[in-house]
């Protein structure tokens, strides 16, 4: 009766994980497929070509785009973790006027939706004469409330005695953020790390108002505008870009998948 | 010189005084040890000194320096935390060094450093384990190393033996004690538990409510408190209260109460006929025969009562009895030659030169 159920609740999870890949498997050996087979649902080329891959490379700076993603994101991520890390600490730990008001603060940004503040952020971006470069790409996303909310709740749970003994041993507070905290904060430095990078690699909207030279472009702003401007020109090749854009989250993920599960579980349990 | 000094300490959260006009010197070399119960501002005493907590009011002087603003680490201090506070993603030996490490001590300086502690502590297997990889009692050796490698002016202990086993407690106590007389420095210690108060400490300071109750010598502090609080505070089975009025109507001072009747020896000028007081008798006290059952007139330092419990903690006991009327319950701590059964009529003589008197304030009557 027993294996029974258990076969039965595996043919269920295996059913839903099916569900959930398949997509993903099909674009990702659609790009393989000439043209002819595209429309196809099997999972199996017929014939294997490349030819979508250097299509896509030739009709638009795929390259470059990929570059401008890389730098864009990287750059946005390591100035979330340590400015973010900064204030966290000063609100988990120093004493100060007024960090009741800001922590409220910090809390009621994560209330204002996004869409509110594209108009007035896209209106300062142009006042700074900020438009078509990498500042206006960056420097809106270098502060992020949810993240500093994740790292303070996570710094809450280190024991003051840390915090003490690295003052008697001589350290000052960054020292302290650094070389004590950071190493025992990983798994939540972790999974704010992840969803950063991919927040800022999947963003397409604020890319698309403040930058228009296509040399600055990401790749989700390039690959919009290439497949929905049809410059594609078929659809193998949109899924080609598609797939560029894909890949490097799908690895990130593989590799910090353990710490992004732990810290999923943790925050179950901590509550 | 003293190598510490307090100086009308205050501290104030907000509304909340934890310390009061704290005034005392800690002389060179001395292990003073801090005692009293939760609340009583000991442990924010001792963060004061270390410099993890601001003075609202006075000053403090660690040799002939004014530290009272100085950040932890010019102070010159190392403090031993209740839970050790080790680094947990650092192996002993980068524990134990990094204080030297962070001051760019020369490499030669730090290993002689690290390997005598080390050596004094027996804690050179461990030096590649990480903290989760220690027992309770290792992390503790570890977390003095990393205090003694600093070669401080003053350690700071803050209740370091709380978290171990009772067993483990009592071994490091003893380690700590030696550990402190070998080295010969100045030792700040706090802790709730008064039998290592008493067992550790060249003097005590008993605290509550953010001051000074009492100063002074284990033995002098157990032999004469200066109130009621402190005579119930240090001893194990605390000190037996009762509540009565003084006689001095057949020419000597006596302590009255229902069915009971103490003579009380030399002349306590400070007690007064009529007014309530109360009665301290140490556990040790009292001497508990069988008998004496009936009423009849009290007889002098006698109690007479019935057995409510008796505890064996192998080699002495404790009896606990029910000396009424009124209800008075009075624990007795006695050797294991004859044992009275519970429910059984008992008298117990009291030893009326070594009992305690307090007023109605709680102070000593002498």
């Amino acid at each position: 009766m027993r294996s029974v159920r258990r076969v039965a609740l595996y043919g269920v999870l295996a059913l839903a994980a099916v569900t959930f890949i398949y997509p993903f498997l099909w674009m990702a050996s659609s790009t393989l497929k000439p043209p002819s087979e595209v429309g196809s649902l099997s999972l199996f080329p017929g014939h294997i070509t490349l030819d979508n891959y250097r299509k896509m490379w030739e009709r638009a700076p795929f390259g470059r785009a990929l570059l401008n993603s890389a730098f864009v994101a990287t750059t946005i991520t390591a100035a979330v973790l340590v400015l973010g890390s900064m204030t966290a600490y000063a609100m988990a730990r120093l004493r100060f006027r007024g960090r009741p008001l800001l922590n409220a603060a910090t809390l009621a940004v994560l209330m204002v939706p996004g869409q509110l503040t594209l108009i007035p952020l896209y209106t300062v971006m142009v006042k700074l004469g900020w438009i078509d470069t990498y500042a206006a790409l960056i420097v809106p996303y270098v502060f992020n409330a949810t993240a500093v909310l994740m790292l303070r709740q996570f710094f809450l749970q280190i024991p003051q005695s840390l915090v003490d003994s690295g003052r008697m041993d001589g350290m000052g507070e960054l020292r302290i953020l650094f070389t004590i905290f950071w190493p025992l904060a990983k798994p939540a430095l972790a999974i704010v790390a992840i969803f950063t990078f991919m927040g800022s690699w999947n963003e397409v909207l604020w890319p698309l108002l403040v930058v228009r030279d296509q040399r600055l472009m990401t790749l989700p702003q390039l690959l919009t505008v290439f497949a929905l401007g049809g410059g594609a020109g078929s659809i193998g090749v949109s899924l080609a870009s598609a797939m560029v854009l894909v890949v490097p989250v799908v690895v990130a993920y593989a590799f910090l998948q353990r710490y992004f599960i732990e810290s999923m579980a943790g925050a179950g349990i901590k509550g | 010189m003293p190598s510490v000094s307090f100086e009308h300490v205050s501290k104030h959260f907000g509304e909340a005084r934890v310390v009061e006009e704290f005034d005392l010197e800690v002389a060179d070399g001395e292990l003073l040890v801090l005692v009293g119960g939760s609340g009583s501002g000991k442990s924010t005493i001792l963060r004061m000194l270390a410099g993890l907590e601001s003075v609202t009011t006075g000053a403090i002087r660690i040799g002939d320096r004014d530290v009272t603003t100085l950040p932890p680490r010019e102070r010159n201090v190392a403090m031993v935390f209740q839970d050790y506070a080790l680094y947990p993603h650092m192996t002993v030996r980068d524990n134990l060094s990094v204080g030297l490490r962070l001051k760019s001590a020369p490499k030669a300086e730090i290993e002689r450093r690290v390997s005598w502690a080390a050596g004094m502590l027996g804690l050179e297997p461990l030096f590649d384990r990480k903290p989760k990889q220690l027992s309770g009692g290792q992390r503790q050796r570890v977390a003095m190393g990393r205090a003694m490698v600093r070669e401080p002016l003053v350690f700071l202990f803050d209740e370091p033996l709380s978290n171990l086993d009772a067993g483990l407690r009592a071994q490091m106590r003893i380690e700590i004690g030696s550990l402190q007389r070998r080295l010969n420095t100045t030792t700040v210690y706090v802790t709730h538990d008064q039998v290592e108060a008493m067992t550790l400490g060249d003097r005590i300071v008993v605290l509550a409510d953010g001051r000074i109750q009492q100063v002074g010598r284990p033995v002098d502090i157990y032999r004469a408190p200066i109130n009621r609080f402190v005579a119930g505070f240090i001893g194990t089975p605390p000190m037996n209260f009762l509540s009565g009025t003084i006689d001095q109507s057949q020419g000597t001072t006596a302590f009255i109460a229902d069915g009971v009747r103490v003579q009380l020896p030399g002349n306590r000028a400070a007690a007064r006929p009529s007014e309530p007081v109360t009665l301290g008798i140490r556990p040790e006290d009292l001497i508990v025969e069988p008998g004496g059952e009936g009423g009849g007139p009290p007889l002098p330092d006698v109690l007479r009562g019935r057995v409510l419990l008796v505890e064996r903690l192998g080699g002495s006991s404790h009896i606990h009895l029910d000396v009424g009327p009124p209800p008075h319950r009075v624990v007795a701590a006695v050797s294991n030659d004859v044992l009275p059964d519970v429910g059984a009529s008992v008298t117990a003589h009291v030893r009326a030169e070594r009992t305690h008197l307090f007023g109605a304030d709680g102070s000593a009557l002498r």
